[in-house]
């Protein structure tokens, strides 16, 4: 596998995820596989962001700490971001009058970094361009660079400017040739080499893990979706509201968390399927009404976006902090599932999924994901939505008119807790969705018997479901290759994550097993977190050689619910607690600490 | 009246108002002839939430304070199934607040009876935002420090498309107004005055039926916001009761949303697998 890496920083507003997009979009046409990240500040306004695209032949679903190529909007880039460049890189800016100090102009020196400044507004002042042309330019420039036709840079500015009438996009043109003509220009032209395109990827899509999580949303057939703005689970419901008038969903942005968490349950107990989704702030606040689905056996979907905390915290950065929050959450006990989303590809597939455990086992389900995902772009092949099924599991008419009110919440051991569930409005006998404790047909129950039979009955629905969900997914990585599962092959190296961080994960067990071709790495991945699947986990972990987890947490949460579930503690973490998403070169440096022959 | 009785024995204390809402909710249903599978009762928690169990009928019966939002949300969902949601002074004027404020603005179509007896019964007595400004109360000896919210004022301020008021001691002239209410397009609140024998020893059966008056038979116009906001604030002497205020030419949150025009059926209708291509295709 060939990469490159590309980062454009620059104050927010100021047009860095417009260059970071065409780029993108421009270079996955070409035919390359693109991993975008953005990072940015919780602030409108001036604050110092920055867009990072990776760009491989192969598939990548992470990104680089350290980038071949930085363009700088504003001295801010030239000040924070020159040591994130890789020996050999390139610098693009276009501060003119900027001059380095010299521990920087030494460093530079050091790393054979090349710089270049760039005449983007005496440019601009010669076509008459408006400053926001700026951000042609420049794409234009790294276009050139990256020595790729300017014949498919014009067709997408044409079909991205067409729109807003022949000048707009004539001026655009004429930025991309003088970019074209200046770098022709240059005596000594930085040129980056790519790795051969592939033409697969062309015809890929390329989208954010909200996007993706928005049409399996739409694809679950959930017709009712509520939610508060909080980042990171805002560009979800942004991404649904800019869909309804073609899905004819019900969005609603509700006064708060508490009464979209309401709103959906409502939706939901009526029998429309309904999500609501939040960061962890805002799930605090849903708890309570989780608890209560819990006890009327109500089905509902709650999407949780995880940003660090505690408090606000870092509102725009990413975290794993949250998986004990979904697991424990909630006064008293009951039965939930949780899932997590790891990349553009599940964020699809896992709602329907969703949907269908919360419908069929009537409990809530929560669906982990991270700023990571939520705003990360990816280049994702079309969904398979042959395979689909949307599982309700409602009685037909006739088993309806069978019904009795006693039977909604009937102690029955043969069907593994779940008993039948009907919606209000339909001709049949009613009950009430009753969050006392209750008998059968929601009468408000306070004897002892009943309080142990109705919790019995509630909580043996999860051993059905957990005798339903699959165990971890193995990765077992060799010579740059991840292959099938063989249980024949243990791992002599066992990595364990769950989320975001299997991108990076798997992207840095290829390169590490292209160096050490007498590696078998395992990477054992934990979609399904609750209730946890252990069997697996204890196999491997018992034949490796060594076994490290991997989280985005201080407290290797994922291994703590391990040990309480099955025993087995791991003593050796890599946990990150910074805000900021692993990347394949620190892991790859991190991980290699573990296979060295001097260690375990 | 039969179709909607129960088998679970009430437990109000003897003279509670609930008697006679709980009467009035059964006959206005079965007057307006929806039958218990058409309807979707829903209840917050206090001692009005111990009806849940004691009608027939689709029910709910949540957490204290958020009625609304679950009770909008199946609306939402169906639009065909009347609603009728029920809370207290204590979760419509202190806890849940919030929700009220914002399903007035919202309009969503429902009815919204608050029991408003002027103290939490339920946790035994202590006050609520309604409960009279220095009047002593469980929790309160010294008599209640707080101003008592102006509640009427403040759901008028909020220009409401449906406002009543009940008296838990008049079952015909509730069930007119809950009549009304249920066939209303929008939010209907529905303010029930009644008597909490217990722990209300302020605004008693007797201080009410002394002051209560019928504003229809005052000649009285539901359509005159100003006059029915007057008299709906000013209870220094009478009681207004009966439909205060009425509306019908403002749509319900559901006739507003732009994404279901001209669409026949309801979310509850619709759940099925969507084919995403097309979208897909826009994103090559």
């Amino acid at each position: 596998m060939n990469r490159i890496s590309l980062k454009v920083t620059g104050a927010q507003g100021q047009g860095v995820n417009s260059v970071g997009e065409m780029l993108a979009r421009g270079l996955k046409d070409a035919g390359y596989c693109v991993f975008g990240y953005r990072e940015y500040m919780s602030l409108i306004k001036g604050g110092h962001s920055s867009y990072q695209l990776d760009i491989s032949d192969a598939h990548i679903g992470s990104s680089e700490q350290m980038v071949n190529i930085l363009v700088c909007f504003n001295h801010h880039g030239l000040e924070r971001n020159i040591r994130d460049v890789k020996q050999g890189g390139i610098v693009l800016h276009q501060t003119l009058d900027w001059e380095w100090n010299t521990e920087d102009a030494r460093w530079l020196q050091g790393h054979q970094v090349t710089v270049v400044s760039l005449p983007t507004e005496q440019v601009l002042h010669e076509l008459k361009a408006p400053p926001i042309l700026g951000n042609t330019f420049l794409t234009a420039v790294v276009w050139s660079f990256l020595q790729q036709d300017c014949g498919v840079l014009e067709s997408l500015l044409r079909g991205r400017f067409g729109r807003k009438g022949e000048r707009v996009l004539q001026m655009n043109i004429d930025c991309l040739q003088k970019a074209c003509a200046y770098v022709a220009s240059l005596e000594k032209a930085p040129f980056v080499t790519l790795p051969a395109t592939n033409v697969r990827w062309s015809g890929h899509m390329l989208l954010t893990g909200s996007q993706a999580m928005g049409f399996g949303i739409i694809h679950a057939g959930c017709r009712v979706y509520a939610g508060y703005p909080m980042t990171p689970s805002s560009p979800l419901l942004s991404f649904l509201a800019d869909m309804q008038n073609r899905t004819r969903m019900v969005i609603k942005q509700a006064e708060d968390e508490i009464t979209a968490v309401q709103m959906a349950s409502g939706a939901m107990h009526m029998g429309a399927r309904a999500m609501t989704a939040t960061s962890g702030g805002g799930f605090d606040l849903m708890t309570e009404t989780l608890s209560m689905n819990g006890i009327i056996e109500n089905p509902i979907v709650i999407g949780l976006a995880m940003r660090p905390g505690p408090g606000t915290g870092l509102p725009t950065w990413t975290a794993q902090g949250d998986l004990l929050l979904a697991v424990h959450s909630g006064h008293g006990e009951f039965p939930r599932c949780v899932l997590s989303v790891s990349d553009a590809q599940d964020a699809f597939d896992l709602m329907p999924q969703a949907f269908n455990l919360a419908e069929q086992y009537q409990m809530p389900v929560i669906v982990l994901f991270d700023k990571h995902i939520a705003e990360a772009l990816y280049t994702q092949e079309f969904y398979d939505q042959e395979h689909t099924v949307i599982e309700r599991h409602l009685p037909d008419t006739a088993q309806l008119q069978e019904l009795q009110g006693a039977d909604r919440y009937a102690v029955s051991s043969a069907s593994g807790g779940v008993s039948p569930r009907w919606l209000p409005g339909t001709q049949a006998a009613t009950y009430c969705a009753q969050s006392d404790e209750h008998s059968g047909d929601g009468s408000s129950e306070e004897g002892a018997q009943n309080a142990s039979a109705q919790m019995d009955k509630r909580m043996h629905k999860l051993e059905a479901l957990a005798a339903q969900l699959p165990e971890p997914e193995l990765f077992t990585v060799h010579r740059g290759q991840i292959s099938e599962v063989r249980n024949a092959v243990h791992p002599e190296v066992l990595f364990l994550g769950w989320g975001s961080t299997k991108g990076a994960v798997l992207d840095a067990l290829l390169e590490l097993t292209s160096d050490n071709s007498s590696l078998i790495a395992g990477y054992l991945h934990y979609t399904y977190l609750w209730p946890l699947k252990t069997d697996r986990f204890s196999l491997l972990s018992q034949k490796a050689r060594q076994t490290i987890l991997i989280e985005g947490n201080k407290q290797g949460q994922l291994g703590m619910l391990l040990r309480q579930q099955c025993g087995i503690d791991i003593p050796k973490k890599i946990l990150k607690y910074d805000g900021r998403p692993f990347c394949t070169d620190e892991l790859h440096e991190l991980l290699s600490q573990f296979i060295s022959p001097t260690s375990g | 009246m039969k179709s909607y009785s129960c088998g679970n024995t009430c437990t109000w204390c003897d003279g509670c108002g609930n008697y006679g809402i709980w009467a009035a909710i059964k006959r206005s249903l079965v007057e307006l002839g929806i039958p218990p599978h058409g309807v979707f009762l829903c209840y917050d928690v206090g001692c009005h939430g111990n009806m849940s169990d004691k009608l027939s009928g689709y029910r709910f019966h949540g957490l204290h304070g958020r009625v609304i939002p679950f009770a909008a949300g199946a609306k939402l969902a169906n639009p065909r199934i009347p609603i009728i949601a029920h809370g207290g002074d204590g979760a419509c004027f202190s806890e849940g607040v919030g929700h009220l404020v914002h399903a007035i603005r919202s309009n969503y179509t429902m009815v919204f009876i608050l029991h408003n007896n002027a103290n939490y019964g339920l946790t035994t007595g202590q006050a609520s935002a309604l409960t009279w400004q220095g009047q002593p109360m469980n929790s309160a000896p010294n008599g209640m420090p707080e101003a008592t919210l102006p509640s009427m004022d403040f759901v008028f301020s909020l220009q409401p498309t449906f406002v009543a008021r009940g008296f838990s001691g008049d079952i015909p002239q509730m069930v007119s107004i809950l009549k009304a209410a249920i066939q209303h397009r929008g939010f209907a609140f529905v303010d029930m005055l009644q008597a909490c024998p217990t722990y209300n020893t302020f605004a008693t059966h007797e201080w009410l039926l002394e002051r209560v008056y019928d504003v229809a038979a005052d000649g009285h116009d539901p359509s005159d916001f100003v006059r029915a906001r007057a008299i709906a604030v000013d209870t220094s002497e009478r009681i207004s009761t009966g439909i205060l205020y009425q509306n019908t030419a403002v749509p319900g949150f559901y006739e507003r949303l732009k994404s279901r025009e001209g669409i026949q059926t309801f979310p509850v209708e619709e759940v099925q697998k969507y084919d995403v291509r097309e979208y897909m295709q826009e994103l090559v």
